[in-house]
C-alpha cells in the first residue's frame, strides 16, 4: 500500500520561512487537493517531495524509504512523479521520445518493443497518437500538458503531483485531464492536485490540504475545509452577495 | 526505395568516394589536396564530437581544443622524453625493465647553445653509434594522450556540474586559456612557443600490399584519419540512437524535468564530457603525429571558434551534419585562398576568405538555425512526419509507419 509520511518539514530561504513544521500523510490511492494563495509554499513543498531542494529540517518517507535527502532521479525511481507549473516538455524531441525517457530511465532492462507499445497506448488515451513523431515544440500548450501527463504514465510512480494541470487548457483537453486523473486514481495511484481552480478541486478531490504562508492550516474533507473560517479568511473568501467581488477567481486574476 | 534508404545509399556513396579518392585523384597538387582532406577529417572529428557535447547534451563548452591539445601534448611529451635502451646511459633517470632500460630524458627546454644538450644526446655522443636506442611505440603515446584528455574531461565535467549556458562557456574558455598559457610558460618541459616535434605516424615508412610508402607520403595518414573519423562517427551514431543519446538530449532540453523523470543527469553530464574529450584528444594525438609538431597556437581560441563555426554551419544538433560541415568548410577555406583581380584591384583572399567565412556563419545563424546540412538530412528522415500527422488526424485507422526507435 502507498504510504507517504511528511514530518515537521521546514524550509527557509534566507530570512523567509517558507514551510513551517508541515506534517501530513497519504495512505493508499487518495486524491488530494493542495491549495493555498500564491506564495503559500505549495511549489516549495512539491520541490522538496521530489528531491529538487532539500529541507532545513524534517523528514519525508515514501513506502518506508526516506526520500528527503535523495536526488530527484532516485525519488522518481522510488515512486514519486510530478508535473511542473509551467509545462516542461522536451521541446526538440519527438512526442514518442518524450515518453521513452521516463520508461527507459526507470527500467534499465526495459524491452524496447514493450516500451513503444506502452507509449502508443498512452498516446491513444491522450488522443495524441497522430502526433507521435512530431517534435514537442510543435504541440499546442494544452497538448504539451497532456504530454507531461503521458510521461508520468510511462514513469508509473505510486504518487503523482500535478501542479496546475488545468491552467490555460481548452475545455476539451480539460475533459481528458479530468478523465486522466480519475483513471490513474482508480488504478491505485495517489494523486496530489495543486490548482487554483476550486471547481475542479472540489469535484475531484476527497481531501484537501491548505497551505498559507508556510503553515498547513487545514487538512480534511472538502466540505469541512470549505466551511473552515480560517481557510475562508486566508484563501477562499466569503461566497455571499456582499463579498462576491472577492471570490477566489478574482483573487487568481489579481495574482 | 524510400527516403531513409536513399539517405543510406548516399552515405555509402560518400564513404566509397573518400575510400577511393587517393587512387582516383591524380593532379599535380595531389599532396596539397590530400593534406586538406586529412585536416578536414581531423576537424570533422572535432566538430562532430563537439556537436555531441554542445548540440545533443547542451553543454556549450569552449574547451574542446584544449582536450585536443592534451591528447597532442600527451603523446608528444611521451615520445619526446621516453626511450628504451639496451644499456644504461648513467646520465638520465632510468629503470631496468627486463633486458632493457627505460630512459627518461631530462627537460632542458629550447637552447641554441650546442653546449646545452640533454642527457640522452650526451650518451649517444659517448656511444658514438655503438648503441641503438628505441623510441616508444607511438600508439602507446596516442593511447595515453587520449586517456589524458578523458581524465581532464572527467575533472572538467565534475567541476561544471552546476554551471549552465554562458557560465559553462566562460569556465571552459578559462580552462582552455590556462592550459595554453601553462604550455607556453613551461618552456623547459614543453619547449613553449617553439613546440615539440613528434615522430610521424609511420616514421619508418610502411608497406601495404607490396607498395612502399615513405614517412611523408599522404596516403597512409589519409586512411588512418579517415578510418578514425568513421570509427568516431560509428560510436557517435550508436550513442545518439541509444538511451545515452535520448537522456543527454533530455538533459539539454530541461535538466530538472529529466531528473524528475528518473534520469541521472549528473552521470550523463560527466559521461558526455569524458567521451567527447577523449575523442578530441584522440584526434589531436593522431593529427600531431601526422603534422610532426605541436605548438600552443593549436589551442588558441581562434581554432576553437573554427570548430564551433564548422559545427554550427553544418548543423549543431546532428553530429553527421557537423562532420560534413567541417570537411566542406575546410575545403572552402582552402579554395578561397586564391586571390583574384577586380577592375585592376587585386583582392588578397588569404585575408578576405575569413570575411566570407564569417558572413556565411552569420547568414547560417540568422536564417538556418539548424545549419545548412541538417535540413538536407531531415528531408530524408523527417519529411514524412507532417503529412503523416495530418493523414492520421483525418483518418486514425491509417497504418502506422515504423517508429523511430532506440537501440541500446
Amino acid at each position: 500500500m502507498i504510504e507517504l509520511e511528511v514530518k515537521n518539514l521546514n524550509k527557509r530561504f534566507g530570512g523567509l520561512h517558507v514551510l513551517k513544521d508541515v506534517s501530513f500523510g497519504i495512505k493508499g490511492a487518495e486524491l488530494i487537493g493542495l491549495i493555498g494563495p500564491n506564495g503559500a509554499g505549495k511549489t516549495t513543498l512539491t520541490n522538496i517531495l521530489d528531491g529538487a531542494i532539500k529541507p532545513n529540517s524534517g523528514t519525508v518517507y515514501l513506502n518506508g524509504q526516506r526520500i528527503d535527502q535523495l536526488p530527484p532521479f532516485e525519488v522518481a525511481k522510488v515512486g514519486l512523479g510530478r508535473t511542473f507549473q509551467v509545462t516542461r516538455s522536451f521541446r526538440r524531441m519527438t512526442v514518442l521520445e518524450n515518453l521513452y525517457v521516463p520508461a527507459l530511465a526507470k527500467h534499465v532492462a526495459a524491452d524496447k518493443t514493450e516500451v513503444t507499445n506502452k507509449a502508443l497506448e498512452v498516446l491513444d488515451f491522450l488522443t495524441m497518437r497522430h502526433l507521435r513523431n512530431e517534435y514537442a515544440q510543435a504541440l499546442s500548450g494544452g497538448q504539451q500538458k497532456l504530454l507531461e501527463l503521458g510521461r508520468l504514465l510511462m514513469l508509473d510512480p505510486d504518487i503523482i503531483i500535478l501542479d496546475e494541470p488545468f491552467a490555460g487548457v481548452h475545455p476539451t483537453l480539460m475533459e481528458i485531464i479530468y478523465e486522466y486523473i480519475r483513471k490513474v486514481n482508480e488504478e491505485g495511484k495517489a494523486i496530489v492536485l495543486i490548482s487554483h481552480q476550486m471547481d475542479s478541486i472540489f469535484s475531484l478531490c476527497k481531501r484537501l490540504l491548505v497551505l498559507n504562508y508556510g503553515d498547513l492550516i487545514a487538512d480534511g474533507a472538502p466540505e469541512d475545509v470549505k466551511n473552515d473560517p480560517v481557510v475562508v479568511d486566508a484563501y477562499l473568501g466569503k461566497d455571499d452577495d456582499e463579498n462576491s467581488d472577492t471570490t477566489n477567481n478574482e483573487k487568481q486574476n489579481s495574482a | 526505395m524510400n527516403r531513409q534508404q536513399t539517405l543510406w545509399l548516399i552515405s555509402i556513396l560518400i564513404i566509397v568516394f573518400f575510400m577511393t579518392f587517393p587512387f582516383l585523384y591524380g593532379r599535380r597538387d595531389y599532396d596539397y589536396i590530400m593534406h586538406v582532406l586529412i585536416t578536414g577529417f581531423f576537424y570533422a572529428i572535432l566538430a562532430s564530437s563537439w556537436s555531441m557535447l554542445s548540440g545533443y547534451a547542451g553543454q556549450f563548452s569552449f574547451g574542446h581544443m584544449a582536450f585536443m591539445g592534451l591528447g597532442a601534448y600527451g603523446t608528444a611529451l611521451f615520445s619526446h622524453y621516453f626511450y628504451l635502451s639496451p644499456v644504461p646511459t648513467n646520465l638520465c633517470t632510468e629503470f631496468e625493465i627486463g633486458d632493457q632500460y627505460f630512459i627518461i630524458k631530462d627537460a632542458i627546454g629550447v637552447t641554441s647553445s650546442t653546449l646545452d644538450q640533454d642527457c640522452l644526446t650526451k650518451a649517444l655522443a659517448i656511444w658514438d653509434g655503438s648503441v641503438q636506442i628505441t623510441p616508444m611505440p607511438i600508439w602507446i603515446g596516442i593511447l595515453l594522450g587520449s586517456m589524458l584528455g578523458g581524465i581532464f574531461g572527467l575533472l572538467i565535467g565534475m567541476l561544471v556540474l552546476r554551471l549552465r549556458a554562458a557560465y559553462l562557456a566562460l569556465f571552459t574558455l578559462g580552462f582552455s586559456e590556462i592550459l595554453r598559457a601553462t604550455i607556453s610558460a613551461e618552456i623547459k618541459i614543453t619547449r613553449g612557443q617553439a613546440g615539440i616535434e613528434l615522430p610521424y605516424l609511420f616514421e619508418n615508412g610502411i608497406t601495404v600490399f607490396g607498395h612502399e610508402f615513405s614517412k611523408t607520403d599522404k596516403i597512409p595518414p589519409y586512411y588512418v584519419m579517415f578510418f578514425l573519423l568513421l570509427a568516431c562517427m560509428a560510436v557517435l551514431a550508436w550513442l545518439a540512437k541509444s538511451r545515452f543519446g535520448l537522456f543527454v538530449r533530455a538533459l539539454r532540453e530541461d535538466e530538472d524535468a529529466a531528473a524528475a523523470l528518473g534520469v541521472n543527469t549528473v552521470r550523463f553530464k560527466i559521461m558526455v564530457f569524458v567521451i567527447t574529450s577523449t575523442m578530441a584528444a584522440l584526434a589531436g594525438a593522431v593529427q600531431a603525429h601526422y603534422v610532426g609538431i605541436i605548438t600552443p597556437n593549436n589551442l588558441m581560441i581562434l581554432q576553437m571558434s573554427l570548430v564551433v563555426a564548422m559545427a554550427v554551419i553544418g548543423g549543431l544538433e546532428n553530429f553527421a551534419a557537423a562532420a560534413i560541415g567541417a570537411i566542406i568548410i575546410q575545403f572552402l577555406l582552402e579554395l578561397l585562398r586564391e586571390s583574384f583581380v577586380i577592375g585592376g584591384v587585386e583582392v588578397d583572399m588569404t585575408l578576405w576568405r575569413l570575411v566570407f567565412f564569417g558572413a556565411l556563419l552569420m547568414i547560417t545563424l540568422r536564417f538556418y538555425r539548424n545549419g545548412l546540412i541538417t535540413p538536407i538530412i531531415e528531408f530524408f528522415t523527417r519529411a514524412h512526419v507532417a503529412s503523416e500527422t495530418v493523414e492520421k488526424r483525418m483518418d486514425p485507422k491509417t497504418e502506422d509507419v515504423e517508429e523511430e526507435g532506440i537501440t541500446g
